[in-house]
């Protein structure tokens, strides 16, 4: 009788350990978590001396098409859902400049085209932030991102140069976009 | 909910719910011959055991230091990702671990030598550790990204983790040296079925103003992920000869190393015990289905660059492929198949218990059945109190755990141990033990964090062991 007594007890103790509770969980609500990162990078940078743009016959400096495939690869292009390109155009150099970018996909159609009109230094700074996704334009335009062409014109007269030390066109940019890591 | 997102879930709940190998209930609880296992050196006195073959051991500990998937998944109405960010993103460090191990005993036998001061143990049993260090930057990066983040370095060392599988085939000897000292030590061969580890990474990736461009990235990556037995398991898998790749493995086909267990027991005096033990001082050497992946280098870039009047003497240059080349050159992804040694996680076990009361019967006076009568079982102390510590040597350095333990005994048929215990996980630690006499046959439970069974869920810590084994003590 004894020992069926302590035997009662043990399981009265382990029946209470294993009646343990879960209480009210939902782990349906993983269907809503979201990642969507951003990130950013620098893209082009484009650079030519007043020396070499004087070199040029014409208004036609430089015309180059560049192979870009960052933004249509899969991993990225799967899931990019918007984002802004910056450029910074400064013109230290003593004429007139244009520069035109434009973005091409693998059939080297225009997607899309930026003209920077810029002035002669001493204060020809341009920053210009274009938007794609929801509030800009299309964000295919991105995705579709196969070579971007860059073409730069002189404006101005093939002789002059500047007063500043080392007169210079630079094309800075950088990108930054959000993307759907965990869909 | 998609299969994929299930077994997220699911290993999420196991993962954040893994914690170290302590076994504090089992530790001195010399009734239970498994506590051989945790100190060769334990005062026992058993003529012979036998446990039960794979219900003589199991144990599973489950725990985090970080957060409970209730705290992630609790049906409160707040927004997922909220919590996700708040809980997990700011409320996690690099120093929060996810970790776990189990243990699943095949045999184990132990008897007393023709000297009676001697006692032999033997067996099997397969064990699986695994550990991983939240890898704060690396989700800060997945969940925010590097933007706006100027000059902050994302320190790729975050990711810092480990696993195995293995069986261990022991031998052990116990000594009574005399009256106050109990010494003991067992021989281990581990037959590594899987291993993966990735703890010594160095390295960061920063995004700062560009030196020509607006922004430079600079990735500096020194890292190394080293596996063996994972192409086997693969195979096996896709093969579906899985069962038989892991017993080939487990049983001398796969890699093998060497270990040692140590410990004693030493009375100060009659009521006052001193233990001690030393587990798995010992290495494996992986020779076998070896792959290493390493990923080596430090490069800056600021995108495309092209300088006049350099770019215009080759027109046809492709400079994103170019660009795409260095990286891949400077910074290669590469495996390579050299052979590795891997420590084991040692443990230390150490223990102080005060004993008294009226010492309990013996088998003779007890209602335990027929096998029990006039056996040599020693009487014990009805009550013990006392503390433990635990350390574990882990890739981020050395855990603790403190547990102060009341042991009472009933008879020679049951025996109850109540511990607290404290260490980074919780500071809440209740955990109980019983062990079971019945004649010949000894069945334990033992359990952690009772009080986590208010909402299993919400647990950062949970484990049990349990066994059933066949005691003799011997005729007198």
């Amino acid at each position: 009788m004894k020992i069926k007594s302590k035997f009662f007890l043990c399981v009265v103790v382990f029946l209470s350990i294993l009646s343990s509770c879960v209480e009210d969980v939902d782990f349906n609500q993983f269907e809503n978590i979201a990642a969507t990162p951003t990130y950013e990078a620098g893209i082009l940078y484009l650079e030519a001396p007043e020396d070499v743009i004087n070199l040029v016959s014409g208004t036609s400096v430089f015309s180059q098409n560049f192979n870009f495939d960052a933004f249509s690869s899969d991993v990225f292009a799967n899931r990019v859902i918007d984002g802004t390109i910056t450029y910074v155009v400064e013109n230290t150099t003593s004429k007139e400049l244009e520069i035109t970018v434009e973005f091409l996909d693998e059939a080297d159609t225009i997607l899309d085209t930026e003209v920077f009109s810029i002035d002669p230094e001493p204060t020809a700074i341009i920053q210009r932030e274009i938007a794609y996704g929801a509030s800009g334009r299309s964000i295919e335009i991105i995705k579709s991102l196969s070579t971007i062409r860059v073409v730069a014109e002189n404006l101005g007269d093939n002789s002059s140069t500047s007063n500043l030390e080392n007169p210079i066109i630079t094309l800075k940019s950088s990108g930054k976009f959000r993307v759907e890591l965990i869909k | 909910m998609r299969l994929s997102k299930a077994l997220f879930v699911i290993s999420f709940w196991l993962c954040v719910s893994m914690h170290a190998q302590n076994k504090q209930l089992l530790y001195d609880f010399t009734e239970i011959p498994q506590s051989l296992m945790i100190n060769p050196g334990a005062q026992v006195d058993f003529k012979w055991y036998a446990g039960v073959p794979t219900v003589s051991g199991l144990s599973f500990q489950a725990g985090s230091s970080g957060i409970s998937a209730f705290d992630l998944f609790a049906n409160d109405g707040l927004d997922i990702n909220d919590k996700l960010r708040d809980r997990v993103l700011n409320g996690m460090t690099a120093r929060d671990e996810l970790s776990g191990t189990y243990q699943l005993e095949l045999l184990n036998v132990g008897f007393r030598g023709k000297d009676p001061n001697m006692f032999y143990s033997f067996g099997i049993y397969n064990e699986g550790d695994a550990i991983g260090y939240w890898f704060e930057d690396y989700a800060i990066l997945a969940i925010d990204g590097n933007a706006d983040q100027l000059s902050k370095r994302f320190d790729l060392g975050d990711l810092k983790t480990r696993g195995e599988m293995m069986n261990v085939f022991h031998f052990g000897a116990n000594k009574i040296v005399n009256r106050k000292l109990t010494v003991g030590a067992r021989a281990k061969i581990y037959s590594s079925i899987f291993d993966f580890n990735s703890t010594r990474n160095k390295g960061f990736f920063v995004t700062r103003p560009g030196q020509n461009n607006l922004l430079s990235s600079t990735f500096n990556a020194d890292m190394q992920w080293r596996t063996s037995g994972i192409n086997a398991i693969k195979d096996g898998n896709s093969e579906e000869t899985l069962g038989n790749t892991i017993f080939k493995r487990g049983f001398f086909g796969g890699n093998l190393g060497l270990g040692v267990d140590l410990g004693f027991t030493y009375k100060t005096n009659d009521q006052t015990t001193f233990t001690g033990s030393l587990l798995d001082l010992g290495l494996i050497y992986h020779s076998n289905d070896v792959e290493n992946y390493t990923l080596n280098g430090d490069i800056t870039t600021e995108g495309v660059e092209v300088i006049l009047p350099d770019a215009l003497s080759n027109p046809n240059l492709d400079f994103w492929q170019d660009l795409v080349d260095d990286i891949e050159e400077v910074i290669p992804f590469e495996n390579n198949f050299d052979s590795y040694v891997t420590f084991r996680p040692t443990k230390l076990n150490a223990s102080l218990r005060y004993n008294w009361g009226e010492q309990s019967l013996g088998a003779a006076d007890c209602d335990c059945g027929p096998n029990a009568s006039g056996s040599n079982r020693a009487p014990k102390y009805l009550n013990g109190i006392g503390g433990q510590i635990y350390m574990i040597n882990r890739p981020r350095g050395p855990q603790t755990a403190l547990t102060a333990f009341y042991i009472r005994r009933f008879g020679n048929i049951m025996a109850l141990k109540a511990t607290y215990t404290v260490d980074k996980f919780s500071y809440t630690n209740v955990g109980l033990g019983i062990n079971l006499q019945a004649g010949p046959v000894n069945l334990y439970f033992l359990a952690d964090n009772l009080l986590a069974y208010q909402n299993l869920i919400d647990s950062q810590y949970l484990s049990f062991q349990l066994g059933l084994n066949i005691i003799s003590w011997g005729k007198k």
